[in-house]
C-alpha cells in the first residue's frame, strides 16, 4: 500500500507544480495519472521515487516515509521502485546489455559494477529480462541502433533488473505510435498481473486509459480533480472531462486533451 | 531594438538652434547634448578631444627639439606634412559638429551626419597609421636587404647537410733573389697532388716606388678541373699571405684539364728577402677548396633534431599530464553534476574560480614562473603547460559534461545507483566523444605552444630559434622554422584523421 498524503511541490521559481495532493495506491494496481502537460503528473511520479524532493507531504509505503529518506536508504528504497520514461532515457551510446545491467546498480558493490563485473545470478536475470522483452538479438547492439519501441522495452528490462514492486512509468507511450502502445502496455500489464507489480502510470489517450487501467486519477494544475476506478472511467462524462481537461477541451475520437503537442514543461 | 518614433512623440530641444551652436562653439558635442542627442554629442565631444589631444601630442614627439609650440607647430609641418592634413580636417569637423548641432537643435528628425562621420573615422585613421609608424614603403625599399636572409630561412639546407671541404694545393720554390749556383731542388709529389712549376725559377723582390719585380711564369697542373684557384706566397719565415695584382687578390680558374697558367710579378716585402747567406727560398703555391668525402649533417641539423624531439615530447607529455589531472576538476567543475546541495555548489564555483584565473594567464608567464621553481629546461615547459592545459580542458570537458542528456542520469539515478555509478554509467559514455575530440585539440595547441615555450628557456626547439635570431644565424633558424612547421603539418593531419575515426 503506496499512501500519497498531502503532498506538495513548489520548485525554487515558485512554480507550485502539486498542491495538497493526497491519494493511495492498494498493491497490485495499475493506477493511471491523467491530466494536461504541466497540470503535475511527472512531478508526482518523480516525487515518488525522490527523483524530484517534495515540499511537503509524506509518501508512505510499507510504513516508512520516501519523502524523509536520505543517502543509502534512499538508494535502497529506489532499487524496489523501477522507472520508465517517455525519452526511454538510455545511454544511447552503450550496449542494449550496458543499459540494462544499469538497472542492477543498486544492488552490485560500486568496485564491481566499475570494473563491469556483474554476478553470474544478474548476468542469467539480465538475460531473462531480455528473452522476456523480446530483445534477445538486440544485446550487444547499442542502444541508439534500435527503434522507438525497441528502446522502450530495453528501459523496461532495465526497470526489471531492479525487482521492483512499483514500476512508475512517466508517459511511456507518447513518443510512440498506437500500435507499439499497446505492445508496451501490454508488457506492463503482463508485469502487472503476473508480476503483481503496482504500476502507476501517466498517460493520455483514454483508449489506452480505459483498457489498461484499474484506477486512475486526473490532476489539474496540481490538484487531484478526478478519482475513480477503471468502470468510472469508462463511463467518464463530459463534465468530468472538461473539470480535467478545462472548458476549450472537446472529445476527439479516443484521445483525451494533449491539445498541445510540446512536451512536458517544468512540472 | 529602438523603433523610430513618430513625429508627435519627439521632444523637442531644450535649447534653441542658435543656443546649441554657440556651446558647441566652446564644447563640441555639448551642443548636441543640449539638443536631446545625448549619445551623439558625447560620442562626438569624446572623439573631438581626444584627436585634438593626439594631434598636439604628435606635433611635440615629430618635432621634440624645438621649444615654443608655433616653433614647435612649423618643424613638424616641414617635417611632416600630414600634420597640416590632420589639422585641417580637425577644423572641419569642429565647423561641421557646430552646424549640426544647429541642425540638431532645429529637429532632430532631418539631421543626416554620415559625412561628419566619416571625417571622424578618416582623422582617426591618419592618425593611428601616424602613431603605429607604419611605412609600407619600408617593406619595399628594404627588399634588397631583406630578401637574401628570407632566402636563407626558406632554404636554409646548405647549412644542414654539408660535406667536408679540404685544400688541395702544390707548391714550387723560388729563389730570391737569382743567385749563382743556388738551384732549387725538384719536389718530391705524392701521386694524385697538383704540380705547380715556375719560369724563371728565380728572381727580384718588387721595390717600392720602383723597379716591379721578376715576373714569373707559374703553370700547375693536376688540380680539379673548373674551379677557383688562390695563389698563395710562404716567406722564408712562413708567413703566408695571398698573392695581389693592383690591389685585389688573384684568382684563376683551372681549365677542363685541371691547369692552369698565370703571369705572377714576385711582390714587395717590408722584412728584407736576404740573410746572411745573400738569398731566400720562397713558395709559391695554388690552392684549392675542394669537398671531400660523404655529406654529412651539421651540428645545427642534429640539434634542431634533438630539439624537435624534445619539444613533441614536451608537448605530450603536458597533454598528459593535463588529462589527467583535468578529468577529476572536470566532473567538480560540472554544474549538473554539482547542484545536488549547497556544498557541492560552493566547491563548483570555487573550482571554476580557480580554473578561470589560471586559464587567463598565458603558458609563458607560467613558463617564466615554472623556471623560478625548477630551473631552465623542458620540466618547466612542462609544468608551464600542464597548468594551462588543466585549467582550458577542465573548462571543455566540464562544459562537455554540462551538455549531456539528463535522460539517462535520471534513469541511473532511479535504479539507486551512487554517485560513482551515476558517472560511470550514465555520464562517462556520453562523454567519451567530445572528450577524445577536446583532448587531441588540446594536444595540437600543446605542440604548437612547446616550440615556444623555448624562448623563455622552458625547454624545446624555441630556445634554439630564439638564440640563432639573436645570432643572426638565418640558416640555422630556418632549420628551426623548417622543423616546426613540418612537425604542426603532420601533427594537423595526424589530429584532423583520429578526430574522425573517433567522434
Amino acid at each position: 500500500m503506496l499512501e500519497i498524503r498531502h503532498l506538495t511541490k513548489v520548485y525554487d521559481d515558485g512554480t507550485v507544480a502539486l498542491r495538497d495532493v493526497s491519494f493511495s495506491v492498494p498493491e497490485g494496481e495499475f493506477l493511471v495519472v491523467i491530466g494536461l502537460s504541466g497540470s503535475g503528473k511527472s512531478t508526482l511520479l518523480r516525487c515518488i521515487n525522490r527523483l524530484i524532493d517534495p515540499t511537503e507531504g509524506e509518501i508512505l509505503w510499507n510504513g516508512v516515509d520516501l519523502a524523509k529518506l536520505k543517502g543509502d536508504e534512499l538508494r535502497n528504497t529506489r532499487r524496489k521502485i523501477g522507472m520508465i520514461f517517455q525519452q526511454f532515457n538510455l545511454v544511447k551510446r552503450s550496449t542494449v546489455l550496458t543499459n540494462v545491467m544499469a538497472g542492477r546498480l543498486g544492488y552490485t558493490p560500486t568496485w564491481r559494477s566499475l570494473s563491469g563485473q556483474f554476478t553470474q545470478k544478474d548476468q542469467q536475470r539480465a538475460k531473462d529480462a531480455l528473452e522476456r522483452l523480446g530483445l534477445t538479438d538486440q544485446t550487444a547492439k547499442r542502444a541508439d541502433e534500435l527503434s522507438g519501441g525497441q528502446q522502450q522495452r530495453v528501459g523496461i528490462a532495465r526497470a526489471l533488473m531492479q525487482e521492483p514492486e512499483i514500476i512508475l512509468a512517466d508517459e511511456p507511450v507518447a513518443s510512440l505510435d498506437p500500435v507499439l502502445a499497446h505492445s508496451i502496455l501490454q508488457h506492463l500489464e503482463r508485469l502487472n498481473k503476473e508480476d503483481e507489480m503496482t504500476i502507476i502510470c501517466s498517460l493520455h489517450y483514454l483508449d489506452l486509459v480505459q483498457r489498461y487501467s484499474t484506477s486512475v486519477i486526473g490532476l489539474k494544475d496540481g490538484r487531484i480533480v478526478y478519482e475513480g476506478s477503471s468502470e468510472d472511467i469508462r463511463k467518464i462524462t463530459d463534465a468530468q472531462f472538461k473539470s480535467i481537461y478545462g472548458e476549450e477541451a472537446e472529445r476527439m475520437g479516443g484521445i483525451i486533451g494533449e491539445l498541445a503537442t510540446e512536451e512536458e514543461g517544468a512540472a | 531594438m529602438r523603433t523610430r518614433k513618430t513625429d508627435t512623440e519627439i521632444k523637442p530641444s531644450l535649447v534653441p538652434p542658435i543656443v546649441a551652436a554657440i556651446v558647441s562653439v566652446f564644447l563640441p558635442g555639448v551642443g548636441h547634448m543640449l539638443a536631446r542627442s545625448f549619445g551623439k554629442g558625447l560620442t562626438l565631444f569624446l572623439s573631438f578631444v581626444s584627436m585634438v589631444g593626439l594631434w598636439f601630442w604628435r606635433v611635440k614627439v615629430e618635432a621634440r627639439r624645438e621649444v615654443g609650440f608655433i616653433d614647435q607647430f612649423t618643424k613638424s609641418i616641414e617635417l611632416l606634412p600630414i600634420i597640416l592634413v590632420i589639422l585641417i580636417l580637425l577644423v572641419l569637423i569642429y565647423i561641421y559638429i557646430i552646424y549640426d548641432a544647429y541642425k540638431t537643435a532645429k529637429d532632430r528628425t532631418q539631421v543626416k551626419s554620415g559625412w561628419l562621420w566619416v571625417l571622424v573615422l578618416i582623422s582617426f585613421f591618419i592618425l593611428g597609421w601616424q602613431i603605429g609608424e607604419i611605412q609600407p614603403a619600408t617593406l619595399v625599399k628594404d627588399a634588397k636587404n631583406s630578401l637574401p636572409l628570407l632566402s636563407r630561412v626558406l632554404w636554409p639546407w646548405d647549412k644542414a647537410i654539408y660535406r667536408p671541404e679540404e685544400y688541395l694545393s702544390g707548391y714550387a720554390e723560388v729563389v730570391i733573389p737569382c743567385t749563382e749556383g743556388v738551384e732549387v731542388e725538384p719536389l718530391t709529389v705524392n701521386e694524385g697532388d697538383p704540380i705547380v712549376s715556375v719560369n724563371p725559377v728565380c728572381g727580384n723582390l718588387s721595390e717600392i716606388d720602383g723597379d716591379p719585380g721578376t715576373t714569373l711564369t707559374m703553370t700547375g697542373s693536376g688540380f680539379k678541373p673548373n674551379t677557383e684557384t688562390e695563389i698563395w706566397w710562404e716567406d722564408q719565415v712562413q708567413n703566408k699571405f695571398r698573392h695581389r695584382a693592383a690591389g685585389d687578390y688573384v684568382k684563376v680558374t683551372t681549365d677542363e684539364n685541371g691547369s692552369f697558367t698565370v703571369d705572377v710579378i714576385i711582390p714587395y716585402r717590408v722584412i728584407p728577402a736576404t740573410n746572411e747567406e745573400g738569398y731566400v727560398v720562397w713558395k709559391l703555391s695554388g690552392r684549392q677548396l675542394a669537398s671531400v668525402g660523404e655529406p654529412v649533417a651539421s651540428e645545427e641539423l642534429k640539434l634542431s633534431i634533438e630539439k624537435m624531439i624534445e619539444t613533441i615530447f614536451l608537448g605530450m607529455m603536458s597533454t598528459f599530464f593535463g588529462i589527467i589531472l583535468s578529468l577529476p576538476v572536470s566532473f567538480l567543475a560540472a554544474r549538473n553534476l554539482m547542484s545536488a546541495n549547497k556544498l557541492t555548489l560552493a566547491i563548483y564555483y570555487f573550482v571554476r574560480f580557480i580554473l578561470n584565473i589560471i586559464r587567463s594567464i598565458e603558458p609563458l608567464v607560467w613558463a617564466v614562473i615554472a623556471i623560478i621553481a625548477v630551473g631552465l629546461g623542458p620540466f618547466a615547459g612542462i609544468i608551464a603547460l600542464t597548468i594551462h592545459s588543466i585549467a582550458a580542458l577542465g573548462k571543455l570537458y566540464s562544459e562537455a559534461i554540462e551538455s549531456i542528456d539528463p535522460g539517462p542520469l535520471e534513469a541511473i539515478n532511479a535504479t539507486g545507483a551512487n554517485w560513482l555509478q551515476l558517472v560511470w554509467y550514465g555520464v562517462i559514455p556520453q562523454i567519451i566523444p567530445p572528450f577524445v575530440s577536446f583532448t587531441i585539440y588540446r594536444w595540437d595547441i600543446n605542440v604548437r605552444m612547446s616550440t615556444i615555450i623555448g624562448m623563455v628557456g622552458g625547454g624545446g626547439i624555441g630556445y634554439l630559434l630564439v638564440q640563432w635570431i639573436r645570432l643572426l644565424d638565418y640558416r640555422s633558424a630556418g632549420i628551426a622554422i623548417w622543423f616546426i612547421a613540418i612537425t604542426v603539418a603532420i601533427l594537423d593531419y595526424v589530429s584532423a584523421e583520429i578526430r574522425a575515426r573517433f567522434v
